[in-house]
């Protein structure tokens, strides 16, 4: 497999913000962020964040915003091959099969029939699905479908690889299934990918670095860096350190008010299981 | 309400339980006939009411038990279709009203499609156009054939006119819808793949609007069906079933009139079931509907 | 663009914000203005061709003629009586039907004996059109009343057993379950929890079968009718008064409009918080 060319992402200074009844609602206030060729970010944070806002200011589907998106030196200015989106739902094409799915995307590139065809195949066996080749959408469980919709996210091998929550759809123990799969992929193509999600385990366990946003106005609150080895263990201690740090920072419903001095509850929650960890927005 | 069950056991089984089994296993049938059995016996259950009907037509029309000159045996009526079929009336008729629905429905399509493409991807022609089309299409489109007359004569002209009416409306109303409501998701997708307007139109708007756009075509075949019966008993010159049917009417031959019915009935069933094939190959493996 | 864009960002208030509210009242204007445009024109292309001539009176009279056609047959009150003939007939043949259409419907959908009996038969009379009735209906009770209740009352039946059909059979098993596992009767069942739910589609059919009742009865009354509004429709073609049929002819959908309208209207409230599941 040829390697991939992987860049480098700069978000500088971005602001967007809607108006309505003449009041301006900011939905990003001044985000900045650099992304390394290569590295897997996770981007974390409840509703209304602005995460997944961010996410399609990079993948160019929406212009409108003040500042700078720049993919290897060059501004964002509308969508590309280079850049690859899986979005939460598949959104597969439901009158054609897997392979014709991922085949659709490779209907502008420089590529020939005999290469689009490989590239299909290769892709398919990927994400694992061979056998597959043929069934169509309404024939896959969800995991299925959205694995099909991330071969169909890197087969014209983009330099950047958007995820908008690919598996918040999906139940429990498919979603594992397919964060190891994701982390595999990623290990083996080496390609930059951003993921958004509010799954305080997933970001940590998939990223080498977490942002985490909070909402009104959208904006970076905090950069943590994930120095773990891969592959991780969610049971590790430091991987659970890592979770009650950035679970902290959002807070808890439920859990005692912050005291008089503005510092963070002390007491440590019981720990829920890990498969269950959630942002309970 | 009682509600029998499906298929009715012999007696003989019904009163072992107070006997205990039965005596030897030739009493009750092995299972396999027993199920193909109980399928012919379903099936024939909708036959009972026709027959019963056909019976009770016959012996009353041959006891004259009615005193009508309207009252015709079904052997008549057989009859006449015969005769009516050998001297290839009934071709005839039946070829120029196909032959007039036939160019009503395409020329009704294709003026369908375009209108409807254009409401359906542009929305200022839409709600310029839109309400008044709407309007338009609840006035029962019958009411326009006097009108139709005056301005294209009795003949086949403005039958051909009216059948493309007839077939238009639906054609744009679904074509329109269908464009109209491609969900934007996949829309963005298609963005995400570079795709141009063309590609975007033909390989995402269009396979995504095509089941609506095929419901507008099958209501165009029957729509434009029931208006040419319609414009031949208003437009009465030339030939046709719907002509078969007045003139049998008018001439009091009942056995006539009947045998034009049973051929509208059975060309409407072909319609629909030609219509029904070609949805199947169209859309036998992805689910009928966008999403 | 990040420059400009932050600065045009920066300032929330002054000509920009007016010029904003400006241009989005236009917009609003416009759109509310639109959907008249089409007519107006049309309107205006009738009128000027009328006068200029470019338009003989006998195929098309001017819209001044026809609104004081209109006028005076609503003054004399034949419009009023021509419509009421047509309205009562309609409201006969569409109850009589639907309440038959109802009441066959749901012995259809309730006993699967009589289904396997009766169905078959009836999906084979429905593939004759109302209209292919007309003939034989015109030879066994003539030109009359009759003729238009039934004609009507079969138009309007059709759809309302079919769906009445829809309705029963396709009452969630769900439901039907929760209700058994409270020790509903089978007659308990159909009347809390079948009938309920299959009110929507019931709604759908009447509003169908109320739209090929007014077709059916436009067909027959120009066909074989001495009263009515399709019989002024008739009338005037025949005494080339086009005038006369263009008032019948807007009359005519005026009351479909409204009727529809009124119907829409019903069925989106009876449909109004039911899951997209109960839709056909």
């Amino acid at each position: 497999m040829n390697a991939v060319v992987s860049e480098a992402l700069d978000i500088r200074h971005v602001r967007k913000r809607y108006l309505q009844h003449g009041t301006t609602l900011d939905v990003l206030d001044d985000v900045s962020l650099s992304v390394r060729p290569g590295e897997f970010i996770s981007v974390l944070g409840a509703s209304g964040c602005g995460k997944s806002t961010l996410l399609r200011l990079i993948a160019g589907l929406d212009t409108d915003y003040s500042g700078d998106i720049l993919v290897a030196g060059e501004p964002v200015r509308d969508t590309s091959l280079q850049r690859g989106i899986v979005f939460q739902d598949h959104r597969l094409f439901p009158w054609l099969t897997a392979s014709q799915n991922i085949l659709a995307a490779l209907r502008n590139a420089p590529l020939s029939a005999k290469q689009k065809r490989d590239a299909v195949a290769e892709h398919i066996a990927l994400v694992g699905l061979k056998g597959f080749e043929n069934a169509y959408p309404n024939q896959l469980s969800g995991g299925m479908a959205q694995r099909v919709a991330i071969a169909r996210g890197l087969v014209n091998r983009p330099r950047v690889l958007l995820l908008d929550e690919p598996f918040g759809a999906l139940d429990a123990l498919t979603r594992g299934r397919l964060q190891n799969e994701l982390q595999r992929i990623w290990q083996q193509e080496r390609i930059t990918m951003i993921l958004v999600t509010h799954d305080v385990d997933e970001a940590i366990y998939l990223g080498d670095r977490v942002v985490t946003m909070a909402p009104r106005p959208g904006r970076i609150k905090r950069i943590v860096d994930v120095a773990l080895p891969r592959p991780r263990d969610r049971g590790d201690a430091r991987f659970i350190r890592l979770r009650d740090e950035i679970v902290a920072e959002f807070g808890e419903p439920g859990t005692s008010p912050r005291d008089s001095g503005g510092n963070l509850p002390h007491t440590a929650p019981a720990h829920p299981p890990i498969t269950e960890w959630r942002l309970a927005w | 309400m009682r509600f029998l069950s499906t298929l009715r056991l012999p007696r003989g089984l019904n009163r072992s339980a107070h006997q205990g089994p039965p005596p030897c296993d030739c009493v009750s049938p092995p299972p396999r006939q027993q199920r193909r059995l109980a399928k012919t016996f379903v099936a024939s259950r909708g036959l009972l009411l026709p027959v019963v009907a056909l019976a009770l037509w016959s012996i009353v029309a041959a006891l004259h038990l009615v005193k009508s000159g309207l009252l015709v045996s079904p052997l008549a009526v057989l009859q006449t279709g015969w005769q009516q079929t050998v001297s290839g009336a009934l071709l005839r008729a039946l070829s120029a009203s196909l032959a007039r629905e036939a160019s009503g429905f395409v020329i009704g399509t294709v003026g369908g499609l375009l209108l409807g493409s254009l409401l359906g991807f542009s929305r200022i022609a839409r709600r310029m156009v839109g309400p008044s089309f709407d309007t338009f299409k609840q006035i029962s489109l019958f009411a326009w054939i006097p009108l139709i007359s005056v301005w294209f004569g009795l003949g086949d002209a403005a039958k051909v006119v009216f059948l493309s009416l007839a077939a238009l409306l639906p054609v744009t109303a679904h074509t329109c819808d269908g464009i109209h409501a491609v969900p934007r998701s996949y829309i963005e997708v298609a963005r995400a793949f570079r795709y141009s307007r063309l590609q975007l139109v033909a390989h995402v708007i269009l396979p995504a609007a095509l089941p609506s756009i095929f419901t507008g075509l099958y209501l165009a075949l029957i729509y434009s069906w029931l208006a040419t019966l319609g414009a031949e008993y208003l437009l009465v010159s030339g030939s046709g079933i719907g002509n078969l049917l007045i003139d049998g009417s008018e001439q009091f031959r009942m056995d006539l009139v009947l045998f034009g019915i049973i051929v509208v009935g059975l060309t409407g069933w072909a319609l629909n079931a030609l219509a029904r094939r070609a949805e199947r190959a169209l859309f036998a493996r992805r689910p009928f509907g966008a999403s | 663009m990040s420059d400009t864009a932050i600065s045009l960002a920066a300032t929330a208030s002054g000509n920009s914000c007016a010029r904003r509210i400006a241009r989005a009242w236009l917009r609003s204007a416009a759109w509310h203005v639109a959907p008249w445009l089409l007519p107006t024109l049309l309107l205006a292309l009738w009128t000027i061709g009328s006068e200029r001539g470019w338009i003989a009176p006998q195929i098309l009279p001017p819209p001044a003629r026809v609104y004081d056609t209109l006028v005076e047959l609503a003054r004399s009150g034949d419009l009023a009586s021509h419509t009421l003939i047509s309205v009562q007939r309609v409201l006969v043949g569409f109850g009589i039907g639907t309440l038959c259409g109802f009441a066959l419907g749901a012995g259809l959908g309730l006993s699967r004996t009589l289904e396997a009996y009766v169905l078959p038969s009836f999906n084979a009379v429905v593939q004759i059109p109302v209209l292919g009735w007309l003939p034989f209906l015109l030879l066994l009770v003539g030109v009359g009343e009759p003729l238009k209740y039934i004609l009507i009352a079969h138009a309007a039946l059709v759809p309302v057993t079919l769906s009445t059909l829809q309705g029963f059979r396709q009452a969630p098993a769900t439901l039907d379950e929760v209700a058994r596992g409270y020790g509903y009767s089978r007659w308990q069942r159909i009347v809390h929890v079948v009938l309920p739910a299959a009110v929507p589609t019931l709604a759908t059919g009447v509003r169908l079968a109320f739209t090929k009742a007014w077709l059916a009865l436009v067909v027959v009354e120009l066909v074989a009718s001495s009263e009515g509004l399709g019989y002024l429709i008739v009338n005037g073609r025949q005494l080339f008064q086009l005038d006369l049929v263009m008032a019948a002819v807007v009359v005519v959908g005026a009351i479909g409009f409204v009727v529809n309208h009124l119907l829409d209207s019903l069925e989106a409230r009876l449909r109004r918080g039911r899951p997209s599941a109960f839709r056909e």
